[in-house]
Formats: C-alpha cells, sequence, structure tokens
C-alpha cells in the first residue's frame, strides 16, 4: 500500500512548490493513472513514490510519503527501489548498455541476485514482456516500443511490487502505447503488481486504469474512480485535461434530453446507451 | 503545391522505404499521413522536405522539381516541424531564434525588414522575445520552433508528430495556429501524427500508408469509415466516427459528441411523429 498525506515540496532551486498538500491511498494491486497539463506536478509526484524524492532531489519536504509501512524519508533509496521499480520519461537516459541481455543483468547484479538464480529472472521477465527473441539484440537497432518493452523487462526482473512508469507511451504510435498498457494490466492482474502510470493519452487510461488522478498546479483536483472523476469533465478542462469524446457525447446527451445520462467511459457504453435510449 | 509521381526510397540500414508512391496535394491542403510505424510516413515527409532525394520518381513543389531547385529557395517555400523541437532550437532566447531561421532563409531581406517581421512573429505568439528556450515547457519549446518556422512565411508546412509529448492545451495551441495559417494564407499541410482524433479535427484529406505503399487517398471521413482500410493499415479510427458505424443509419455522419448527440435527438422525435 502506498499512503501520500499531505506532501508538499519545493525543489532546491524552485520558486514555487512543485506540489501542494498532495493526498492520496493507493491499495496493494491497484492501476493508477495520474493525467495532468504540463507543470502539473506528474513527474514529482512519481519521483517521490520512487523515494528519489528526497533522496535524488532536495528541497522543502512537508507530509509523508509511506511504501508498505515505510517511510521514504527514512528509508535508504536502495530499500524502497527494492519494492518500487521506476520507467523514466525519458528511456533512453535509462537504457545504458549495448545489448538487451546486458541491460537486464545489469539491474540484476546491483541487485545483488545470487547468480544462480539470474538466468531464470531473466527469462521470466522477457517472457512476461514478450520479448525473449530481442535477447542478444543489440539497443540500437530497437524500434521505439521494443525499448520501452526492454526498460519495463529490466525493472521486472527485480520483481519490484509497484511499477511507476513516467509517460511511457509518450513516443509510440497507438498500437506500441496499446500493447504496453495490455501488458501493465496483465502484470497488474496476474502478478498483482500495483501499477502507477503518469499519461496523456485519455482514453487509454479510461479504458485499462482503474482509478484516476488528475494534477493541477501541484494539487490533486480529482481523484477516484475512472467514471467518477470523468463525472466532473467540466473541471478536467478548465486544467486543460480532455475527456474521451464518448464522455463528451454522454455529456451532450444529458444536455439536451434535460436529464442526467451515464457516463461513458468507452465506445461499448455509448452504443449501449444510445441503443437503450432509442427504445 | 506537393506533387509525388512514383517515388521510392530505401535507406541502407533497413529503416522503413518508400515504394512506388504517387499523390497530388493541392495548395491550401491539409493532409495527414496515417499508418502503423515503419509504413513510411516519416520517409515520406523527408522527401517532401527535399532532406531525402527519391532513388526513383520525382518530387515537385509548386511545379518545380526538387532535384533541380537551389535548397535556399525550397528552404523557404518548405517550413518543417519535428516532433522534438530540441532538434530545431540552437539559440538562446526566442527573439535569436526565430531572427536566425529568418537570416538563413531571407537573405534578401534588410535589417529592419527582418527585425520588423521577428517583432510581428513575437508579437503573434505573445513571446517578448527574451525568454530562454531551453528553460520553456515542451509546449513552449514547440511554440518557439513553429514561431521561427512561421516567420519565414512558408507555401508548405511539414509537421512530423507535432504533438507528441504535448499536454492536451498545448496541443490545441500549436494545432489552432496551424489551422490558421491553413485558412489565412493558404498554407498547404503535410502531416504525421498518431492521435486519430487529432487528425479528425484538423485535417480535410488522408493518405494512408503501409508498408511503404500508399493504399488510398482521399477525405479524411471516407476514409476513417472504410473498415477494412483501417484495419488493413492498423489505423483505430477516432471514437465518433467508430460509434456511427456501431450505430449506422444517421449516426453515420455524425463526425463530433454533439452531432452525434443531435441525430440521437432526431431519431426520437422522427420515431415521436411516427407513433
Amino acid at each position: 500500500m502506498i499512503c501520500i498525506q499531505d506532501l508538499s515540496f519545493t525543489y532546491k532551486n524552485g520558486t514555487e512548490p512543485a506540489l501542494r498538500e498532495v493526498s492520496l491511498t493507493l491499495p496493494d494491486g491497484d492501476f493508477l493513472g495520474v493525467i495532468g497539463p504540463a507543470g502539473a506536478g506528474k513527474t514529482t509526484l512519481t519521483r517521490a513514490i520512487a523515494g528519489m524524492i528526497p533522496h535524488h532531489y532536495t528541497g522543502d519536504y512537508y507530509g509523508s510519503v509511506t511504501v508498505n509501512g515505510l517511510d521514504t524519508v527514512e528509508t535508504p533509496l536502495d530499500q524502497i527501489s527494492r519494492l518500487v521499480g521506476t520507467v523514466f520519461q525519458d528511456v533512453e537516459s535509462q537504457i545504458i548498455s549495448p545489448v538487451v541481455e546486458d541491460e537486464m543483468l545489469y539491474g540484476l547484479e546491483n541487485f545483488g541476485v545470487p547468480r544462480a538464480e539470474i538466468p531464470r529472472r531473466l527469462e521470466e521477465a522477457l517472457g512476461m514482456v514478450g520479448i525473449a527473441d530481442l535477447r542478444e539484440r543489440s539497443i540500437a537497432s530497437l524500434s521505439g516500443g521494443q525499448r520501452q518493452k526492454v526498460a519495463i523487462a529490466s525493472i521486472l526482473a527485480l520483481k519490484p511490487q509497484i511499477l511507476v512508469l513516467d509517460e511511457p507511451t509518450g513516443e509510440l504510435d497507438p498500437r506500441s502505447s496499446r500493447q504496453i498498457f495490455t501488458l501493465l494490466r496483465k502484470l497488474n492482474e496476474e502478478q498483482g503488481i500495483t501499477v502507477i502510470i503518469v499519461e496523456q493519452k485519455i482514453m487509454l487510461l479510461c479504458e485499462f486504469a482503474r482509478h484516476l488522478a488528475v494534477l493541477n498546479e501541484g494539487r490533486v483536483m480529482r481523484q477516484g474512480e475512472v467514471r467518477e472523476v470523468l463525472a466532473h469533465a467540466e473541471d478536467l478542462e478548465a486544467a486543460g485535461v480532455n475527456c474521451p469524446r464518448v464522455t463528451t457525447y454522454s455529456r451532450a446527451l444529458s444536455a439536451r434530453l434535460g436529464e442526467r445520462q451515464p457516463v461513458c467511459v468507452d465506445l461499448d457504453e455509448a452504443e449501449a446507451l444510445t441503443r437503450r435510449l432509442m427504445k | 503545391m506537393i506533387t509525388l509521381e512514383h517515388v521510392s526510397f530505401s535507406y541502407a540500414n533497413g529503416q522503413p522505404s518508400v515504394k512506388d508512391v504517387s499523390f497530388h496535394l493541392p495548395k491550401g491542403e491539409f493532409a495527414a499521413i496515417l499508418g502503423p510505424n515503419g509504413a513510411g510516413k516519416t520517409t515520406t515527409v523527408r522527401l517532401v522536405d527535399g532532406l531525402l532525394q527519391p532513388a526513383e520518381g520525382r518530387v515537385m513543389i509548386d511545379g518545380s522539381d526538387l532535384r533541380e531547385s537551389r535548397v535556399s529557395d525550397r528552404a523557404r517555400k518548405v517550413g518543417f516541424l519535428f516532433q522534438n523541437p530540441d532538434r530545431q532550437i540552437c539559440k538562446n532566447t526566442v527573439r535569436e531564434e526565430i531572427l536566425f531561421g529568418l537570416r538563413t532563409v531571407r537573405p534578401d531581406l534588410s535589417e529592419e525588414a527582418l527585425q520588423a517581421r521577428a517583432e510581428e512573429t513575437l508579437a503573434d505568439f505573445s513571446f517578448t522575445g527574451k525568454e530562454e528556450p531551453f528553460s520553456l515547457s515542451r509546449g513552449q519549446r514547440q511554440r518557439v520552433a513553429l514561431a521561427s518556422i512561421l516567420a519565414v512565411e512558408p507555401e508548405v508546412l511539414i509537421l512530423d508528430e507535432p504533438t507528441t509529448g504535448l499536454d492536451y492545451r498545448e496541443c490545441c495551441h500549436i494545432m489552432d495556429r496551424i489551422r490558421k495559417m491553413n485558412e489565412e494564407k493558404q498554407v498547404t499541410i503535410l502531416m504525421v501524427c498518431h492521435d486519430m482524433e487529432v487528425v479528425l479535427d484538423y485535417a480535410r484529406q488522408a493518405l494512408v500508408m503501409a508498408d511503404g505503399r500508399l493504399l488510398a487517398c482521399g477525405p479524411i471521413r471516407d476514409i476513417f469509415r472504410d473498415t477494412a482500410l483501417m484495419e488493413q493499415a492498423s489505423v483505430l479510427p477516432p471514437q465518433m466516427i467508430g460509434l456511427g458505424l456501431r450505430l449506422g443509419g444517421t449516426f453515420l455522419e455524425a463526425d463530433t459528441p454533439d452531432a452525434m448527440a443531435d441525430a440521437l435527438i432526431a431519431s426520437l422525435r422522427k420515431g415521436g411523429t411516427e407513433k
């Protein structure tokens, strides 16, 4: 479980707080989507959960973050990183080895995983992500989506209980983006891994995430189940966050019919609502 | 304005190639290239810009073959906005960045004229000119890159995933600005974009590519409603088009949430009078 209480943080050279009194609780096995405009504090939030704040990034820190009961301020970073695996926004800066297998070995050896266990972990992680065939490939020869999968596999090999990803599909095409989300859902459902993902693609978030947190100017302006959050589409739009067109459609119907219609989050729901109304 | 005749190109290192691509976009067109990664979309826009030379066939801009035209003429006519603004920006202030592009492409203009045009562009984009590009957000840096391209007043603007990494508001800023250029100055736009909602909102024409070949070219809505074609090109159509296809009838024509809601109300009214 992750528990964030009244967290405020200002970077050492920052003039304004990047996060302001943020409180969020994530049960084990949650799938949380984080969305918000540029500068809302999304990346800062992921750093705080991963313990990089305050261990790597210093500044004024108020409030508390606990991960499985461990206070991230008091717990050494290497201990937190055994629980929380992070995939950064810039995958290029995360991958340091020229070959896929070496990249994965680097993390495993750093974590002091016993030598005898390494081959099994490596195979498992590659298999989970579905890239066993890329093991011997050079990183340079991989597409953006494949690199993203390598980054995820090398984190999974370390067996984290929590996976934090900062805009992992930013540079990917729709098909690869969907593959990444499908993979995350599988890890979440089959391995019980808690997933926290920062993402601008609202339609994917609505389809795959269980909960949404909308950040704006360092604050959590809305949080809850996807449907609950989308019910406040006006607030989201005021903060510069769009909602899926099907949600806008259900709102347009509410306005025209003069009675509140259920919030649609995907195409199936929009179709079902339309057919029901036409009966 | 943009004409490709039987253009083929392949890279030595196996990057996506282009095979026998032909199309014509008249002046003032706003077109998007759709297709999966590896389809040859970026290769195609690079050929249009002259960053790559076709191995076969020819690329014409405004009636002249790119191979026969001078690089300076081409740079004046064709602006290229990259996916990542940091590949474009090289100066320490926004004013210098805009002036840099202008000086390079318009050596014919006097210093006063250059300054005046930079001033105009800055005002147009609400920049003071003193901003340091690298301390701005990615969305703002993309606006800097766009401003310095538009200052040159190109006739053709090529966009390679211009909204990547931007939030929704930044995306609208950039795209609205591009639409304005298209509508007011008849700038011809050719864009690669992975967000089909953005494509539907802004483009009028679609070119569909897969495996280096052009599969189809036509009005954007017709293309999105061609289910077999969309599957072939691994494109998931925008939500309202998808909903219209599922519901059929009058819903097929609706492409925005409001139009879709209106279609439902209209069909309820019609049903009501029949009863």
